[in-house]
């Protein structure tokens, strides 16, 4: 059973850039080369004159005909700021980033479009530049927004159980800060999309690669002033998305051009354009103070995470949403008595914030962990000690976290105790000794995190909607619908997986469907796919079940007690020859179900048909305001050694243990496991989008924008423990983010401890070889009165 | 200006009318329909285009089309067989070492060619990864590729190739 991937390896795949239409014409996007300018006037004459060109969309043109881009986020709580910015999809007044879309040309080819692009003349009047999350906050900062007070798009205030009370049980309090790079998600498909005007029918249909499909057609159906009923959106094969490839903004313009010269239009994304004008996520620091008593109890947090969003993060992209998290998971694992945290985000000029894997839980649980750290050195504990003296323990579950989190299950003792022994960690630190005496470098760190997975908040897009369908038909093979797009997540094999276990059918005879706009759901996002998606497709397999026994009972004549579903068998348990193929069961009920026909009851409840549609929805979430449903629990080991001549960082070893509960499919898991580990590592040694003091973005490419190769990459062990979780249909955990988070706040715990001779803080990431010189050489002047190596 | 190109596409011999400032991508793409080949990065960096040209894998959108002409081109649509994957192609399934399955086509290519020019002797992961530097993936991490790419060439020492 591996339909998808058995098409894809044929190169059958068919991706964005695969689609055609005939009469398909093309859309390119002209950008800004300013950071920030006024618009003074856009001259398009020269452009439209080249043979081939069909229409030149400008800012001037959105506004004429269609709505600004809908807010996807919107909270008003006491105390607390959440400004909201009126923009289109291409601006009219200023451009406000690097790269920022000033027109969209479409033309017969991509070619001509191109060239098009680079012969419209635009007048610009430069303006100052909001160069990072400080500068844009100090007084007289440039505003990018003019009807907004000031930069500061979001201040978020949150006490978790009671502070003041945690701080005056201290013995000590320590001061800890984190800063993280701007990194960006980078699936290696850019985005990209076909949209289809119909103007008979007046009806707009997409196809692309749309990781939501139904937020995609409620934004772009409001942008365009249409009725929702009016638009479908298809997704295809994605060639990867981990969050990018949720929010539509550009296909809006996809859609208008369409509209406009009432042709398909093709819109696939340079590289290049997908940095600079894609989503971006992290560039925050995290400042705070940590209590605790001289035994290692923690007891509380105060804290405060700027984040530089970019431009604003509430219409083109979702991500101001993502300073929730980012404040409230420093709890982590760990019992305390209370947290203050404060969440910032500041507008700046560069590209929008929006979702990328972690989503913000990344930031607080790596702030916290290298805290924690911090403590232990401080009381010459060993990371691991002060985790076994704060874990929550085992029999404690659920548990009600201070701020508001339903914690399912676990055993967090035993997820560490497991990692301890696969790294063999006290050989690791007697090595360490040994090879410092040479003039070597290794060190290892230690970290363990809950993913809080599978998310619902109101007041947003992510509320938690949910559907999914399982139907049979005629033929006797299953249809399963739901709205989980595949973006390379295992979605078909686990869905199918599920559905096959509950009915006893066969693996091959179940069709997990491409997803569309017709299905309610929020996509795959928050890892909430083997939590909502999971448990609605379960649900709806186990309502079908009782529909086959039911059926099956009266087709039979037999007692429904005594049917069995098995490898594709309908049977009787106490009389074996009585026994129908799903084939031959699906073609009775639905054509020729005998004499006497379906039982009568059934027929009068309409209760018949082999189709079930049904939702799902976290049962914790209502009582107790819990966001995340379940937990994911990892603790990651990492062997580093750093070479203190180039600063550069080595992987020796790498250990991964994990509990997502219930496992659907090992390999999936295994596979997002290690993805997620190793986009963590590019985070943490080499990833940074770096602005320059004009806002021009350095790095716009893979020669300069690193992520890992194959040899970067290390090999990983993994180990996993199967705690089910008491809330989702299946006892599944979402996963998929708890590598990253561990991975990228791993390596530098572990860079740190290889370089403790030195006594360096390694707390802003990337440590790229060049930082880590620097701090070696910082450490070395300051230890040794500048002798310089 | 357009000129004529002539290729052994996939074993076949072709013949293409093509604009002079065409890549090979391009012409793979556009105008032979191979959309197993891939484009990202259009500046052979990401490894997603890459296909086999005589023999040697190379990343098609830095290969001026006109530049090739009578050159032997493969791509991943000619490893398959009466429409079986190849059985490099399926030890990528078996182990899954594709998840959203972009980068896949070019990495199936390079690993071709490697385990081609490997002989007997089993690859380490070590040779394996600096093998595959100019392949990027961004989903798994890698580990899973190695594996298929150990596997297949099991495969292959067992005489089942081609």
């Amino acid at each position: 059973m591996k339909k998808r991937e058995n098409r894809l390896i044929l190169g059958k795949g068919q991706y964005a850039d695969d689609l055609e239409f005939a009469n398909m014409a093309h859309l390119v996007f002209a950008g800004s080369p300013h950071a920030h300018a006024r618009i003074v006037n856009i001259n398009t004459e020269k452009a439209l004159c080249l043979p081939g060109v069909l229409k030149i969309i400008t800012g001037r043109d959105m506004i004429e005909h269609t709505n600004p881009l809908p807010v996807q986020a919107n909270f008003k709580g006491d105390g607390w700021t959440w400004r909201l910015a009126h923009v289109y999809a291409i601006p009219d007044d200023k451009v406000r980033w690097y790269g920022e879309p000033i027109a969209a040309v479409v033309a017969e080819t991509e070619d001509i479009a191109r060239v098009a692009a680079d012969l419209i003349e635009v007048e610009y009047d430069l303006l100052p530049v909001a160069g990072n999350a400080f500068e844009a906050l100090e007084p007289g900062a440039p505003k990018l927004y003019e009807d907004w007070e000031d930069n500061k798009q979001v201040h978020l205030k949150f006490d978790f159980g009671d502070p003041d009370k945690a701080f005056e049980m201290a013995d000590q309090v320590l001061k800890v800060s984190n800063r993280e790079g701007r990194v960006t998600g980078l699936p290696i498909e850019p985005r990209g999309c076909v949209g289809v005007y119909d103007s008979k029918n007046d009806f707009l249909e997409m196809w692309g690669s749309f990781q939501t499909p139904f937020l995609s057609r409620h934004n772009i159906a409001a942008t365009l002033g249409i009725p929702e009923a009016k638009v479908k959106i298809n997704s295809v094969d994605i060639g990867g998305a981990f969050g990018l490839k949720i929010h539509a903004w550009k296909e809006n313009v996809v859609a208008l051009a369409s509209k406009l010269i009432d042709r398909p239009v093709k819109w696939m994304e340079p590289h290049r354009d997908f940095v600079t004008t894609g989503p971006h996520q992290r560039d925050v620091f995290y400042e705070g103070d940590i209590a605790f008593k001289n035994d290692g109890t923690l007891l509380g947090l105060k804290a405060t995470v700027t984040h530089d969003l970019g431009v604003e993060s509430t219409n083109k992209g979702i991500a101001a949403l993502s300073i929730f998290p980012a404040c409230s998971s420093p709890t982590n694992m760990y019992k305390w008595v209370g947290m203050h945290i404060e969440g910032i985000g500041t507008v700046t000029n560069k590209s929008f914030y929006c979702a990328y894997r972690g989503y913000g839980k990344d930031k607080g649980i790596k702030f916290i962990e290298a805290g924690i750290n911090q403590v232990a050195k401080k009381l010459g504990m060993t990371p691991e000690a002060i985790r076994f003296k704060n874990f929550i323990q085992p029999h404690e579950f659920p548990f009600h976290q201070i701020n508001n989190y339903l914690l399912d299950s676990g055993d967090y003792p035993a997820i560490l105790t497991k990692a301890i022994e696969m790294a063999e960690i006290d050989k690791v630190r007697k090595k360490k000794k040994q090879l410092e005496k040479q003039g070597r470098y290794i060190g290892v760190g230690v970290i363990t995190a809950i993913e809080p997975a599978g998310v619902a908040v109101p007041n947003c897009q992510m509320g938690g909607i949910t559907q999914a369908r399982v139907m049979i038909t005629p033929d006797g093979s299953v249809e399963v619908y739901s709205d989980r797009t595949e973006i390379g997540q295992g979605t078909e094999i686990s869905h199918a997986t599920i559905v096959g276990d509950i009915l006893g059918m066969n693996l091959e005879d179940i069709y997990v469907k491409n997803v569309t706009s017709d299905f309610i759901g929020q996509g795959p996002l928050s890892s909430r796919g083997a939590v909502y998606p999971a448990s609605a497709i379960a649900k709806a397999a186990k309502i079908l079940k009782q529909k086959v026994i039911h059926s099956a009972s009266t087709l039979l004549g037999i007692e429904q007690s005594d049917v069995v579903l098995e490898k594709g068998y309908i049977f009787s348990a106490s009389d074996r020859g009585k026994k129908l193929t799903y084939k031959e069961f699906a073609n009775k009920v639905f054509f020729f179900p005998g004499p006497r026909g379906l039982d009568p009851e059934m027929l009068k409840k309409h209760d018949h048909l082999l189709d079930v549609t049904t939702s799902w929805y976290s049962p914790t979430t209502p009582d107790t305001g819990s966001s995340y449903t379940s937990f994911c629990v990892s603790a990651d080991v990492a062997v580093v050694e750093v070479d203190v001549e180039t600063g550069i960082t080595k992987i020796i070893k790498y250990v991964h243990v994990h509990d997502a509960g219930t496992i659907i499919n090992k390999q999936v898991v295994d596979g997002q496991i290690h993805g997620g580990i190793v986009q963590g590592i590019g985070e943490a040694l080499y990833e940074s989008l770096d602005y320059d003091e004009e806002g021009q973005l350095l790095n716009t490419s893979f020669s300069t924008y690193l992520i890992p190769t194959a040899v970067e990459a290390p090999d990983i062990e993994i180990a996993h423990l199967e705690t089910p979780s008491p809330f989702s249909e299946t006892g599944s955990k979402g996963m998929g983010e708890a590598p990253i988070i561990g991975s990228k706040a791993v390596i530098l715990d572990a860079i740190e401890d290889a370089l403790s001779s030195f006594n360096i803080r390694v707390n802003d990431s990337p440590a790229s070889p060049e930082k880590v010189r620097k701090w070696i050489r910082e450490a070395q002047s300051n230890n040794n009165g500048g002798n310089l190596r | 200006m357009k000129i004529s190109l002539s290729l052994n596409l996939n074993g076949q011999d072709m013949e293409f009318e093509i604009d002079v400032k065409q890549t090979l991508l391009e012409v793979l793409r556009n105008n032979a329909k191979c959309q197993s080949v891939h484009r990202s990065c259009e500046e052979g960096e990401c490894g997603a285009c890459t296909i086999l040209l005589d023999n040697e894998p190379v990343n098609s959108c830095l290969v001026l089309a006109a530049s090739v002409q009578g050159s032997t081109i493969l791509t991943s649509e000619g490893l398959v067989r009466e429409g079986k994957p190849h059985p490099l192609m399926k030890a990528f399934t078996d182990e899954l070492g594709l998840q959203c399955g972009f980068c896949t086509p070019g990495m199936v290519m390079n690993a071709y060619a490697l385990i081609n020019r490997s002989g007997d002797k089993a690859l380490t992961s070590e040779v394996i990864r600096k093998n595959l530097e100019g392949n990027l993936c961004r989903c798994t991490g890698y580990v899973n590729i190695i594996n298929s790419i150990q596997q297949a060439q099991k495969a292959k020492i067992a005489g089942e190739w081609w």
